[in-house]
């Protein structure tokens, strides 16, 4: 496990939050909101992809 | 096993061409009318009411293959396939409810990933055997006993960094050379995983446009005791631990506990009428102690169901073998939340028990199904409607999951009569 991954938390529905990709982005500029909702919502599909490999396949 | 598993995701739903939520199916009439009276009849046995007559919905698996003319490896190999096969039973049989492919291993996805604990039909046995679960030996198990508190700390990051690797051919471990195959098992399974699910949702639809039929359950969820023995530590895993490190274990569940009803609610039915469906294996007497079910099976699952209460959604106990000496227990839960199916357990203590609180599903013997003769499954049937159907609360279906084993003439007399018995 990368340090890295030790530091992040990782709630139910989430592989990598939104607060530690935004450290590797700059300033965003005009609306904020919209790349942090489509970050979740394709994120939450590695989260899909992992728990469904542990529960249904 | 899930009807639209992932209905709540946008990029889903919205980013393909054969994302099920936009199809604009067109039906007939009738059948529609048919689609709402078998649904009213399945949700109104499901609160544990009086519909006009018994729903009848069957868990059929390898049995779709055996009727609709396909081998299991066919169906194992092709979803489309199994999609046809579940309809064409659902069309001809009488059936108010079905899953939309309980042969629910599709090998395209789990070769691509590489997954090494499946028997294969047509690889590692004769094709018209059903796939099978390999647990491996106890000291391969894919989660060492050492490993709880990286489990523990982060759920998501070890299956992805830990478990993973070892139950795939194909992705390589941490701080080892990625390979070609590595990257590809990524690719193609995220690939082939958005294929499936979006192929339920179409399935869904052509259900209720072909024959009236409903799909039985969206979303799915285990234990975590039992997840914990099915795929990390192994049954014999899991029982060591529980002797040597019941801690362990515990601390284990309730951080695995989130991430299941996570998942579980991610896929539930959006229209909270079909339920959540509960996959129970080996939490119970005598496979774990009455002590390890009432100090850490239990209260690690009792929050999640009544969590999936709390948001207005049923979850259907599938209780694999017999639960029987669990059954106060499972009577805490608020009246309705649960539908409780039964499969080895005496069906007529489960209703003494519990069935003024809940719907009580099954009983009728895959063996009875594989080896008796119509009359015997007639006479069964009668059994359990005279003793648990009286007041509703009841929908008809076999014990367990209905293989290539069951005769077509015995699935025809469980049904028929119900039929014509079973209307109040």
């Amino acid at each position: 496990m990368t340090e890295q991954d030790k530091e992040s938390k990782r709630p139910p529905g989430v592989c990598i939050p939104w607060e530690e990709k935004l450290k590797e982005l700059p300033d965003i500029t005009g609306d904020a909101e919209l790349p942090k909702k489509i970050w979740e919502d394709v994120d939450a599909l590695g989260y899909v992809y992992i728990w469904h490999c542990l529960l249904s396949f | 096993m899930h009807r639209m598993p992932l209905a709540q995701s946008k990029w889903l739903v919205g980013s393909f061409e054969n994302a099920p939520c936009f199809e604009v199916s067109v039906m007939p009439n009738d059948m529609e009318e048919l689609y709402n009276q078998r649904l009213t009849r399945y949700v109104t046995a499901m609160r544990n009411e009086k519909p006009d007559c018994i729903p009848i919905r069957p868990f059929v698996a390898e049995f779709t293959s055996k009727y609709a003319g396909y081998t299991c490896q066919q169906v194992t190999h092709d979803y489309e396939m199994a999609f046809a096969a579940a309809r064409k039973c659902a069309a001809d049989f009488d059936w108010d409810a079905v899953v939309g492919n309980m042969v629910y291993v599709w090998t395209g996805l789990t070769q691509s990933i590489g997954l090494k604990y499946y028997g294969v039909p047509g690889f590692d046995f004769p094709e018209d055997m059903g796939f099978n679960f390999i647990e491996p030996p106890d000291d391969e198990a894919f989660m060492r006993a050492d490993e709880y508190d990286q489990l523990i700390e982060d759920p998501t990051g070890f299956l992805f960094n830990v478990w993973l690797p070892r139950v795939s051919n194909d992705v390589v471990a941490m701080g080892e050379p990625t390979s070609f195959r590595n990257n590809l098992s990524f690719l193609k399974g995220g690939m082939g995983m958005l294929s499936y699910f979006g192929g339920f949702g179409t399935q869904a639809q052509l259900l209720r446009s072909e024959s009236g039929t409903v799909s039985a359950i969206a979303g799915i969820l285990k234990a975590p005791l039992d997840i914990l023995g099915d795929k990390l530590r192994g049954y014999l895993g899991v029982c060591d631990d529980l002797m040597k490190q019941p801690d362990k274990v515990l601390a284990a569940c309730e951080a695995l506990a989130p991430h299941l009803a996570h998942v579980a609610l991610s896929g539930a039915d959006p229209d909270k009428n079909v339920p959540v469906s509960i996959w129970m294996h080996r939490g119970c007497v005598p496979f774990i102690s009455h002590d390890h079910f009432n100090k850490i099976y239990w209260p690690t699952l009792k929050p999640i169901i009544e969590e999936i209460w709390a948001r207005g959604h049923q979850t259907l106990f599938y209780a694999e073998g017999n639960w029987n000496p669990h059954l106060d227990a499972f009577a805490e839960l608020p009246d309705g939340s649960i539908i409780y199916h039964v499969d080895q357990a005496d069906i007529f203590e489960v209703h003494e028990k519990i069935g003024h609180k809940f719907c009580l599903s099954g009983g009728v013997s895959n063996y009875l199904l594989a080896f008796g003769t119509p009359d015997e499954i007639r006479a069964r049937c009668k059994e359990i409607i005279d003793g648990v159907a009286g007041d509703g609360g009841y929908i008809m279906d076999a014990s367990a999951i209905v293989q290539n084993d069951a005769k077509i003439e015995n699935m025809k007399a469980m049904t028929d009569f119900t039929r014509e018995y079973g209307v109040y």
